[in-house]
């Protein structure tokens, strides 16, 4: 594996931890708003 | 689909050996005996209500793939063939069940089913239904989406990966971007659902998870991503 495609995996591993990282938030807003309301 | 070429002539005019011939008409018949399932599954995944019959037609025609592979045919990669059906199929049911909201939903129906699915999950697809000037589900920001992804995204993602089944070059490429904006899709319309969560849970059957869990499924752009940047692209023919 030359430096390159270290680079590019290590892109798309740090781009997966920031979209899951981001739904992940999301749905815990959503929790915790349902938490505190009568829905 | 853009095989190589490997049997064509020779410099000095002699056919190549008949094995070779055999080979490759061998590999597209067992290529095409297989999309003829995948495509006759996918049809029917893509039509929301007879969905769950087109699933075994799909898993046995990649069951087909599967067998001429291992049996050294040069037949299509499976990972390509997954992910290029599962684009198709995916954008398909959303572009056309948000045509439906749009174009079709007074009909009795979508009058029906929409807002009994919104009922459950998604108060957006139930409380004043059909009262604003154009379509049916009434959420802040949902007709927006709905034109933007039906005209521009999934036309494009549907043909980009009808060329990446065919091995193109472009189908790949297109693919790529049209994955990003499935991120930029997921990221805008989460982020609504969210602003607007007290309008689109209240009242609902499955408050939160439910709409999770049925809409996880479609995060497939996701996944495909790693694959699409990591693939050697010269697999694909120019």
């Amino acid at each position: 594996m030359n430096e390159r495609d270290r680079q590019r995996r290590r892109a798309l591993i740090a781009f997966q931890i920031f979209i899951y990282g981001y739904l992940l938030i999301q749905f815990g807003i959503q929790l915790s708003m349902w938490a505190t309301r009568s829905w | 689909m853009k095989l190589p070429s490997l049997n064509r002539l020779p410099g000095n005019g002699k056919r190549a050996p008949l094995a070779l011939d055999d080979h490759i008409g061998e590999s597209r018949r067992a290529q095409w005996g297989a999309d003829k399932w995948l495509i006759a599954g996918s049809l029917l995944l893509g039509t929301n209500a007879a969905g769950i019959f087109g699933l075994p037609l799909f898993l046995w025609g990649l069951q087909k793939l599967r067998l001429a592979s291992r049996a050294g045919l040069s037949v299509r990669p499976i990972m390509v063939t997954l992910i290029g059906y599962l684009v198709i199929v995916d954008a398909g049911l959303n572009m056309q069940g948000w045509i439906l909201d749009l174009m079709a939903s007074h009909t009795l129906i979508y009058r029906v089913l929409y807002t009994a699915w919104g009922n459950a999950f998604d108060m957006g697809y139930f409380w004043h239904y059909n009262q604003l000037w154009i379509g049916g589900a009434s959420a802040p920001g949902e007709k927006s989406w709905e034109l933007a992804l039906i005209l521009v995204v999934f036309p494009m993602r549907i043909a980009a990966a009808i060329a990446f089944l065919q091995m193109r070059r472009w189908g790949y490429q297109w693919l790529i971007v049209t994955c990003w904006f499935g991120v930029v899709i997921w990221v805008g319309y989460v982020m609504n659902m969210t602003v607007f969560a007290d309008l689109r849970y209240t009242g609902t059957v499955f408050p939160v998870i439910g709409w999770w869990i049925y809409d996880i499924v479609f995060i497939t752009p996701f996944l495909a991503i790693p694959y699409l940047h990591t693939v050697n692209r010269e697999t694909f023919s120019e």
